[in-house]
């Protein structure tokens, strides 16, 4: 290398050390805090008694309020039997067989699919759907002619959601 | 869906993972150390608290009631035991209603030969811990383990033998039943425990039929709607799914014991079936069925002829009337070895389970060697189970079927052998899970295989 590019060489990394080391990464500072983001459900994480169940499923499907008496005797019956998911998958199939439950008409359903979803979001999970939510179940309810709208109660009054609070 | 294509497919699976080391959900590892010596387990809890004086010593009247007039001995667990029934005073079979007579005609032996001819008896074994109350005893027997401070409406807090065998045996949740006598004090917790490591899961089904089958289930449980598992059901699942979403991956569900969708539909078939039954009046139930203990071991044996579970546990308790009644606890003392009787008998007519079931009886717990203040209609005094006293102590273990020796007797008065807590490990050891039991470390420290203590 030729002596005199040396000192060239030199002044322009010292140059370059000056530059970079006074540069500073500028970082902003918004007014807004960090958040999780939690599905619109995510606040009902306790589970329902037995009682609490039946009774809230009884006012639900019925429109009225349970006795106490017959509160009880349900609660019995659920007691015999170990696994929950299945006892109160038979006492809702029962209830819902039962004439005085007003189950819309598979018509009904069909004619006006959003009311229907939104009707059973109140009913059972007293909010309303999200368009996620909406949208998945009007497309269901489309591309399965053969649902029913019994099949649709079945699974909100039986859904995970129904039995917390 | 038929039920013989399910079984079929059962079989398929149940083959399989019979003779290799498998996976399972769980991600364990199974490494079933060794064959198991019978393919089923029946479990009887001859539950209610049972003094050994009337029944492995047979005392009848001897050892009981204080009036030289009572002295009188014999055998009224003829099923059970070897040995000649008690020739006087009769009070425990049938009542004579023409001449008003209780319990004046005893109820004739089902088997030919009694269990402990057939099989081994421990006559002196021992509830070596904690008070003996109904549930510290009837969770002993669950779990291998005591809980001295355990209070009622509680699950264990140690595995059942359930959570064990599912969990190392690879058994599904059908193949896992507890039918209890009704739904009172911790029954229904008794199926799994609180353990974070074995739990819901890993539990077996619960099912108190005289509740379920009886006035308050045919109201809420009758005619209901099973759904047809591949028409109706798929749509349903597909919307709870996606219900469930979130739910599921954070753990909160409907407490289940995560049957595949077929058990699910079978074990609704089963309710739907046995109300059907009822209605025709098609349970069999023992020759004499006229106290609760009896009519829930009809019903466990239409479980048993339904599901062929690899391990039912079935409990009794009417014998605890003797809090009150001397002679009501002989009436049902003498109905609790009818009701064992017939179940041996019933399972030797269901094939699959015929000459490959063991079956295992002990008491919970025992009773006080002396009375309480309380007279019964023969003027007999009743006892109770209240504690520090030895008595209250000793039990017996009787097991009977493959690969049992037939007529030993293990221990003696003087040298007792067995705990309360050997169950679990003796079921493990039938079914070649012993060692991974054992080594999860959740047993009492007496607990011990029988087949380690002969």
């Amino acid at each position: 290398m030729p002596t005199f590019i040396r000192p060239i060489l030199l002044c322009i990394l010292l140059s370059s050390l000056v530059c970079f080391s006074s540069c500073e990464k500028k970082e902003y500072v918004y007014g807004i805090e960090d958040q999780t983001i939690r599905p619109v459900n995510s606040e009902k994480n306790k589970p329902k008694t037995s009682m609490q169940y039946i009774s809230i499923l009884y006012t639900n499907l019925f429109r009225k309020v349970m006795s106490p008496n017959e509160l009880l005797e349900a609660q019995r019956a659920i007691e015999s039997i170990g696994d929950k998911q299945i006892a109160y998958d038979i006492l809702v199939s029962k209830f819902i067989s039962n004439p005085e439950v007003v189950v819309p008409s598979n018509d009904e359903m069909r004619s006006e699919p959003e009311k229907f979803i939104r009707d059973l979001y109140t009913r059972f999970f007293i909010r309303q759907p999200t368009e996620a939510e909406l949208n998945w179940l009007i497309n269901y309810l489309k591309k399965h002619p053969g649902v029913t709208a019994e099949q649709f109660y079945f699974a909100f009054a039986t859904s995970n959601e129904h039995f917390h609070y | 869906m038929k039920r013989r294509e399910f079984i079929k497919k059962s079989t398929l699976v149940a083959g399989g993972i019979a003779g290799f080391p498998y996976i399972l959900p769980s991600g364990i590892v199974n490494a079933q150390t060794s064959p198991p010596m019978a393919e089923h387990v029946v479990f009887v809890l001859f539950a209610g608290g049972v003094r050994q004086q009337e029944s492995v010593l047979q005392r009848y009247l001897a050892d009981s009631q204080p009036n030289e007039v009572n002295k009188i001995e014999g055998n009224i667990l003829y099923n059970l035991l070897k040995g000649d029934p008690p020739t006087e005073k009769i009070a425990y079979g049938i009542d004579d209603q023409s001449n008003q007579i209780i319990g004046a005609t005893p109820i004739n032996p089902i088997l030919s030969q009694p269990l402990d001819q057939i099989g081994t008896l421990f006559p002196e074994v021992r509830f070596s811990k904690g008070g003996a109350g109904h549930f510290n005893g009837l969770s002993t027997g669950f779990t291998g383990n005591y809980f001295v401070s355990q209070g009622l409406k509680k699950r264990p807090p140690s595995p059942t033998l359930f959570e064990y065998l599912r969990r190392y045996a690879g058994f599904k949740s059908s193949d896992c039943w507890y039918v209890g006598l009704d739904i009172g004090g911790s029954r229904p917790l008794l199926n799994y425990s609180d353990h974070e490591a074995f739990g819901r899961n890993y539990g077996g089904n619960f099912i108190a039929p005289m509740t379920t089958f009886g006035r308050v289930g045919k109201k809420y449980f009758q005619d209901f709607k099973n759904y047809h598992p591949e028409e109706e059901m798929p749509p349903i699942r597909e919307i709870r799914n996606f219900l469930n979403n979130n739910y599921a991956a954070q753990g909160l569900e409907i407490p289940n014991l995560n049957p595949t969708e077929e058990e699910d539909y079978f074990i609704k078939k089963f309710v739907e079936d046995t109300f059907h039954k009822v209605e025709n009046n098609g349970i069999i139930m023992p020759p004499v069925s006229d106290n609760s203990d009896l009519q829930t071991i009809g019903y466990s044996v239409e479980v048993l002829r339904y599901f062929k579970p690899k391990v039912m546990v079935v409990d009794m308790a009417t014998i605890d009337v003797c809090h009150g009644s001397f002679t009501d606890y002989l009436k049902n003392l003498h109905r609790a070895d009818h009701a064992v009787g017939f179940l041996w008998r019933e399972i030797q007519n269901i094939p699959g389970m015929a000459n490959n079931t063991t079956l295992i009886v002990m008491p919970e717990h025992g009773r006080d060697e002396t009375p309480n203040s309380i007279q019964d209609i023969n003027d007999w005094y009743a006892y109770d189970h209240s504690g520090n006293n030895e008595n209250v102590r000793r039990i017996f273990t009787l097991m009977c079927g493959p690969g049992i020796d037939a007529g030993l007797r293990v221990g003696s008065e003087s040298t007792p052998k067995g705990d309360a807590s050997d169950i679990v490990p003796t079921i493990a050891d039938i079914f070649g899970i012993r060692q991974q039991v054992e080594n999860a470390g959740l047993l009492d420290a007496n607990a011990q295989s029988l087949f380690r203590r002969i």
